[in-house]
């Protein structure tokens, strides 16, 4: 279980995050919704360490992960799918992948073995293996991101607004993918502006305004809210 | 025609010199994102430590660059703790400043302990070669082997390698490499100490042909800075290349305009392939 309590963080002077509290479990899909500077991000930056928070907790199982730098928190099974993707751009996309594994590095046979199972998920990345990742599309390059995010095996994703600038018919591909990595047993903290598309996936979702959680509760709960539905899904 | 295959020979020569020393500074230039220009001082400490084993301690030459090698490995990756780490939360004309600092303190270190004579390194490899009409000293032949072995090493750690692909990556995407599990300080270590090799073995190859004083580094880091610009900066095949350019440049031009020249020859060469291509030969990206 992945567990924030009264997580605050600052850049500068300024409270990015007051006191978010939040509850991944095993096996859920968990949206994080919110305008532009909600604070969804930060979140994710705090959790995969790039961030420092100047109060409150992080629990991973159980145990403390605040302030650990990055890599040993990908060590400890969480995984980030930045915003902006964050790709090695001049590498070929297996190369890019291969770096994804980079803390299973000791285990060259599953790592391919878990290369196989990527390029089954998005079979597009097989046929531009060998294209340096700079030049595939915005679709192609959201699915390198989270490919190789899948190669560390992680137990918790943090999918930081994948469906960004993607045409409708490749965001809904896009869900498709997360749920069924979700479904072979990763569990995923999405975060999203497209309310409607996200929470048709997801168990429970919390919604930030101005870095704090004003809103919280199951899918369905928030897809019945009237506030919710009125400023993210556009109903 | 027997002049002009000289002096591509000697081009060779002189072009491997540069060619390491600018990826040293080119794979500092990923971590960084500034040339350091301390780079040169590690060089001129990398040719006075061979120097020091050789003629005052009487170490073989071979043995000599090895400790070379792993002093001024050391040194470098020490600067980078001491001086550039800790700095590494501001401003990049502070990392310049600092890169200049260390480079003028190494050198004032350098002539405090050595003096400012210019000094010899003695080689073990003077002979001759006479190769139809074409002279070659032993020598030469060797600094031409050993960078280009050295330069296929280091290709292949970096392309074949996970602790090779990590410096790769975090010259292209730092927080990326954070995100897949790079530990980004013990890569900043490892590249240090590599650039750090590379300086020395340059300096060490180079040494018996040229000569050894504090102020070696000066021309040298200067030319390889050329050398990345027009390479592109951080661009690994730029380094080898923009290095080989300029060795050729440079030798052909001394024959046939005016060896007074040569060294203007590098900055000739950064105008006019700029005005070229403004990004450099290997520019990456899209711009
Ligand atoms: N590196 C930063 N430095 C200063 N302020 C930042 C930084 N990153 C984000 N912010 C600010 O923090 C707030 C939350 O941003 P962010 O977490 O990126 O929101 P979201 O991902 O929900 O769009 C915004 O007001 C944003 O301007
Ligand atoms: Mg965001």
């Amino acid at each position: 279980m992945l567990k924030l309590v009264n997580l605050t963080v600052k850049y500068g002077n300024f409270e990015a995050l007051h006191r978010v509290n939040l509850e991944v479990d095993h096996g859920e899909i968990v949206v994080l919704l919110g305008a532009n500077g909600a604070g969804k991000s930060t979140t994710f930056q705090t959790i995969s360490g790039l961030n420092k928070p100047v109060s409150g907790h992080i629990m991973l199982n159980g145990q403390s992960i605040a302030g650990k730098s990055p890599d040993k928190i990908v060590k400890m099974g969480i995984v980030q799918c930045a915003e902006d993707r964050k790709l090695f751009q001049q590498m070929t996309v297996q190369e890019n992948l291969m770096l994804g594994g980079y803390v299973h590095r000791g285990k060259k046979s599953r790592l391919r073995a878990t290369l196989q199972e990527v390029f089954e998920l998005f079979p597009i990345l097989y046929e531009k293996r060998s294209n340096p990742a700079g030049s595939l599309s915005g679709g192609q390059q959201q699915m390198l991101a989270i490919g190789r995010a899948l190669m560390a095996k992680p137990e918790f994703m943090l999918l930081d607004e994948p469906s960004i600038g993607l045409a409708p018919l490749i965001v809904e591909q896009m869900f498709k993918s997360i749920q069924q990595i979700n479904q072979e047993g990763t569990t995923i903290l999405l975060a999203e502006q497209n309310a409607n598309a996200a929470l048709s996936i997801a168990d429970k979702g919390y919604v930030y305004e101005s870095g704090k959680v004003v809103v919280q509760g199951s899918a369905e709960e928030l897809l019945a809210n009237e506030e919710v539905r009125k400023a993210y899904v556009g109903a | 025609m027997d002049i002009f295959i000289q002096q591509l020979f000697n081009g060779l020569t002189i072009g491997s010199v540069y060619s390491l020393v600018a990826l040293g500074l080119t794979l500092v230039y990923g971590i960084l994102h500034i040339p350091n220009f301390a780079h040169g001082a590690l060089y001129m400490l990398g040719g006075y430590v061979t120097l020091t084993m050789m003629v005052y301690l009487g170490v073989n030459y071979w043995i000599s660059i090895l400790i070379s090698i792993i002093t001024i490995g050391i040194l470098s990756v020490l600067m980078d703790r001491l001086v550039f780490h800790p700095l590494r939360k501001s401003t990049p004309i502070q990392h310049k400043v600092a890169a200049i600092g260390m480079l003028l303190f190494l050198e004032a270190l350098a002539q405090l302990i050595w003096g400012a004579d210019y000094r010899q390194m003695p080689t073990p490899y003077g002979q001759v070669i006479q190769f139809a009409d074409v002279t070659l000293t032993v020598q030469r032949l060797i600094i031409v082997v050993a960078a280009i072995a050295v330069m296929i090493l280091l290709y292949l750690f970096l392309k074949k390698t996970f602790m090779g692909a990590s410096i790769l990556a975090m010259a292209q995407n730092r927080e990326g490499a954070s995100l897949v599990g790079i530990n980004t300080n013990k890569v900043a270590v490892i590249t240090f100490f590599i650039a750090g090799t590379l300086a020395a073995i340059g300096a060490s190859l180079t040494s018996p042909i040229n000569l050894v004083f504090p102020g070696m580094g000066h021309l040298v880091i200067l030319k390889a800075f050329v050398i990345i610009i027009i390479g592109g900066m951080g661009s690994i095949p730029g380094a080898i290349l923009g290095g080989y350019i300029l060795g050729f440049s440079e030798s052909i031009g001394a024959t046939y305009i005016s060896s007074d020249y040569k060294d203007i020859i590098a900055f000739v060469l950064l105008i006019v392939i700029l005005s070229i291509k403004p990004q450099g030969i290997f520019a990456k990206g899209g711009v």
